[in-house]
């Protein structure tokens, strides 16, 4: 029942000045435990705000980022599952499958966040899981037109993960769901 | 599961020849049948069981009945969300996800119901700690915690409050008391325990395989101890009922034993109930912990409760009453901490339980009706018994009292009530006075000199859920949509009676095809809109041909589309309440919804017209892209609505202008149609809700005599038309009005009417 959220590529102050209101009215402070963050955030407000809405954050750099100090990549264990985080801009050709994988088996976890490419995606591979938030202001990138506001909410139970996908279409909130199995792996 | 520490099973309580000394005080309970059995008896006196001349099998019966209902309600309420997902229907993402602000929706009840046991454990901790052996093990814990919860969840007007847990501790400690005296009695007559199936006892000898397996001798040995099963009516009656309550194979098998174990948390909470809800009687537990006024005094019960000590102890004891006002020692400084634990704080558990026996004992039904009583909250014997004991406990400190001359050490005497006190003076003396209170609780005068420092502005904002405070953002939701909600139900409410909705369905069956296809996005906006269509859908069914209906339908949907329009902001969550309910119900429900909104949908877009395509820009909502793409499918069926959607048109145009004419001509200027449409809506958007309402009757009434040609299906429509009219204007009115969305949903708004204006105006 822990609630992660998976959120990244803000670039606010540069290419979007604010979270859009209804994203902001929904996060609020008290029901999430975990923010991930795959970077471009760029400014040190935003990190304010995002510690202000759960003060477990975890922040990789993206290569907007205005805070030089966060990591390329970070691991991190929540529950059964081993999540890794990465802005995305390091692993050529940017948004691919196979090379997302590549990461994934270097930092050996079961869930990759990544982001940069500013599209939602959520594609589930024999290794594992990799999710990428998208942009969550709707920033324009140079890579996908038409940029729609989403971000994700991970609710890990047990062996299970239930991935919400909020997207922002046409002014209207919409949410969509994937379930994820872990099988668990025989430990020695 | 005993406890490390032995509960001590009755030992505090009046030896039963100490009743008779009371004789004449309480002759009728000289015989308690389950004198010893504290926990039976107070059930019987709570009223969960039924009275002491009754059967053992009505015994049985009634309690397997109460554990029923607890186990059910067990089952349903405390599921944690997220685990029961797998089996569940369809459920509207929009609504359910974590992050939704919607307080009904399923997350927010989760989160709901984990602040209440954060609460709830807050104190549970602090509970009993000198009997910390028993209360604090973490299955008592656990135990304790599930029956607040679920009594909280079930009553959320009351919420959770500090103090109920104190009033239920000691229900499971007598429940355990007797349990503790079942495994006495178990202990002494163990032979009468005999596993007593079908009647046949059984006993381990009886086995054949037995002989095979052990010597003869020992076979003789074991003969020789088994011993012979006594009758049971050779026992003394007590520890006879005693031990047929526990036998498992009586009426209602295991879950009718009356002292089990395994359901001492389905009894506490039965008790619990009663305690709180008073039974029908007049001392409900719960009005302590309520802070709304009640309807009668316009005081919080609390409050009622504590100047009715004050009125009782003004009769009793006159100059202690003006000692304790002239210090400015309000009653409900101490009197709330009295009343709302049953002195639970002021006496060791085990006078408390003396205490409790008598204040069970006397029964709870309402003296007098409710009106002619000052002080409803004390109106019964049982009642008037809790005000004497209060202030016979006033009485005992009086000379401490009079003695000091300031407040402080006054209240600090009253709220530290010395450890040794002569219990059964006290109690004594409370009888004594219950004549006295209850007298002064139907009495009629003002109190003499006694202000109320704590006034009844306390009144509490009415939100649902009195226990937790909402937080923010769902305060903001409820407001905002409490808003569009009320003024959708006056709407509602005044509109014209019930028209059979056959035309609806019609072409509900029509356009059923048509809306398999859309995307689940787009499927979750048509849902959106549902509700608010059913509603207006409503109101103007009718009997009606198939062209009136495409007429109305199409002008239905116009509005409707404005409607939709309007309230996506901001009734998007509201509709998908509604429509959440709707889902729940079945899939053809659900059907039929997307069917109702389809044809909506897409009857606007042959409203909007020849059109083909693309349709309208990119910056209008999804309803109308939607519609769009359903066009092509629904051209046919639409055919006829051009014509006569001018004619509507013209026709409440002219009305509008207070012209009556004769037959709305087909051609009639288009030009005037739309800009007078739009004027019209205005000024109706300016009058408001009333008087568009008088005029739209007026209208209606005015359209009825003069339109004879057209026939009564026309009027018809009109009629619905304003009604629809009428329902529109009032979502502008809820869009205007809401703080928020206000720039989005009036561009929207002014986009809807521009873009049909500007259809009209083509044709």
């Amino acid at each position: 029942m822990v609630l992660v959220l998976a959120i990244g590529d803000l670039h606010i102050p540069h290419r979007a000045p604010d979270l859009p209101a209804k994203f902001k009215s929904m996060l609020v402070p008290g029901k999430i435990q975990h923010i991930i963050c795959t970077g471009n955030l760029c400014i040190k407000e935003i990190h304010d705000y995002l510690k202000s809405l759960c003060p477990s954050l975890h922040i990789t750099r993206g290569e907007y980022d205005e805070d030089s100090r966060y990591p390329e990549t970070k691991t991190i264990t929540i529950g059964q599952f081993k999540i890794g985080l990465c802005h995305g801009h390091q692993v050529v050709p940017w948004g691919d499958l196979d090379s997302l994988a590549m990461l994934q088996r270097q930092l050996d976890v079961d869930i990759l966040v990544t982001g940069h490419t500013h599209q939602f995606k959520a594609y589930k591979h024999e290794a594992g899981v990799v999710i990428n938030p998208g942009s969550a202001t709707g920033a324009y990138s140079s890579i996908t037109y038409d940029v729609n506001p989403s971000f994700v909410l991970m609710d890990i139970d047990g062996l299970r993960v239930v991935v919400y996908v909020y997207e922002l279409i046409d002014g209207e909130v919409k949410v969509d769901k994937i379930d994820f199995k872990k099988t668990p792996t025989a430990t020695i | 599961m005993s406890p490390a520490a032995p509960i001590e099973p009755n030992k505090k309580t009046l030896p039963e020849s100490s009743s008779s000394a009371w004789g004449e005080l309480s002759p009728e309970r000289s015989y308690r049948r389950f004198g010893d059995l504290r926990g039976v008896q107070w059930r019987i006196d709570l009223g969960i069981l039924p009275s002491s001349s009754s059967s053992i099998d009505d015994f049985r019966r009634v309690t397997a009945n109460c554990r029923r209902s607890y186990a059910a309600l067990r089952r349903r309420l405390l599921i944690s969300p997220p685990i029961s997902r797998d089996e569940r229907h369809f459920r509207d993402l929009v609504m359910d996800n974590p992050l939704s602000q919607n307080p009904d929706s399923m997350w927010g009840q989760f989160f709901h119901k984990a602040e209440l046991e954060r609460t709830v454990d807050q104190d549970l901790s602090r509970l009993y700690p000198e009997h910390g052996s028993y209360f604090q093990t973490p299955e008592r814990q656990g135990v304790l915690r599930r029956i607040l919860l679920l009594w909280c969840i079930r009553h959320p007007n009351y919420g959770y409050r500090q103090g109920m847990h104190e009033l239920l501790a000691p229900l499971l400690y007598v429940l355990q008391a007797d349990l503790e005296r079942l495994s006495e009695v178990r202990k002494l007559y163990k032979d009468y325990f005999t596993d007593n199936f079908d009647g046949l006892s059984l006993n381990v000898t009886d086995l054949s395989y037995n002989s095979d397996l052990e010597k003869d001798e020992d076979n003789m040995g074991i003969q020789k101890d088994m011993v012979k099963v006594h009758h049971l009516n050779e026992l003394d009656p007590k520890i006879q009922t005693i031990i047929s309550f526990s036998d498992a194979y009586g009426a209602e098998g295991e879950l009718g034993i009356v002292l089990s174990e395994k359901f001492i948390e389905h009894d506490a909470y039965s008790m619990f109930d009663v305690l709180m809800n008073g039974d029908e009687g007049a001392v409900a537990m719960a009005n302590f912990f309520s802070q709304f006024p009640s309807p009668e005094n316009g005081l919080p019960p609390v409050l009622e409760a504590s100047s009715a000590l004050y009125r009782l102890l003004s009769t009793v004891d006159f100059s202690l009453y003006t000692h304790l006002v002239e210090l400015g020692v309000e009653p409900q400084y101490f009197a709330l901490r009295w009343l709302r634990v049953l002195f639970g704080r002021e006496f060791a558990l085990a006078d408390l339980l003396v205490i409790w026996d008598e204040i069970f004992a006397l029964d709870n039904t309402k003296l007098k009706k409710e009106k002619e009583v000052k002080f409803n909250v004390f109106n019964s014997l049982r009642g008037a018994f809790i005000s004497a004991l209060a202030v016979s406990m006033i009485l005992y400190l009086r000379s401490s009292l009079l003695a000091t001359e300031n407040a402080t050490s006054c209240l600090q005497r009253l709220l530290s009530f010395p450890e040794d006190v002569n219990l059964r003076k006290l109690l004594t003396k409370a009888k004594s006075l219950m004549n006295l209170a209850t007298d002064a609780l139907n009495s009629v005068l003002e109190p003499r000199g006694h202000r109320h420092s704590l006034s009844s502005d306390q009144a509490a904002h009415a939100s649902p859920r009195g226990g937790v405070r909402e937080n923010y953002w769902e305060e903001q939701w409820r407001v905002m949509n409490k808003e569009a909600e009320d003024r959708k139900q006056v709407g509602i409410s005044r509109q014209v009676r019930n028209r059979i909705r056959g035309w609806s369905e019609k072409v509900k069956a029509r356009l059923a095809k048509v809306t398999r296809s859309t995307s689940p996005f787009r499927r979750n906006l048509v849902d959106d809109q549902t509700a608010h269509l059913e509603e207006n859908k409503k109101l103007v069914s009718g009997n009606c041909s198939s062209e009136q209906n495409s007429n109305s339908n199409s002008n239905n949907n116009n509005n409707n589309n404005n409607n939709n329009n309007n309230n996506n902001n901001n009734n998007n969550n509201n509709n998908n309440n509604n429509n959440n309910n709707n889902n729940n119900n079945n899939n053809s429900n659900n059907n039929s919804n997307i069917n109702e909104t389809g044809s909506s949908v897409e009857s606007s877009s042959s409203v909007i017209g020849p059109e083909p395509g693309p349709g309208p820009g990119p910056t209008v909502s999804p309803s109308t892209s939607i519609s769009s793409g359903l066009y092509r499918s629904t051209e046919d069926v639409f055919s006829p609505v051009p014509t006569s959607n001018t004619t509507q048109y013209s026709s409440f145009n002219e009305v509008k202008n207070d012209i009556i004419t004769k037959r709305p001509v087909a051609d009639l200027g288009d030009e005037q149609s739309s800009p007078g449409k739009f004027q019209w809506l205005w000024r109706f958007a300016k009058t408001g809700p009333e008087g568009s309402l008088d005029k739209s009757e007026a209208a209606t009434s005015s359209v009825n005599e003069s339109d004879q040609k057209n026939g009564l299906p026309e009027a018809v429509d009109r009629n619905k038309f304003k009604i629809l009219a009428q329902s529109m204007l009032e979502n502008i009115e809820v869009v205007i009005e809401s703080a928020e969305n206000l720039s989005e949903n009036a561009l929207e708004a002014l986009k809807e009417l521009r873009k049909i204006k500007n259809l009209l105006s083509e044709r």
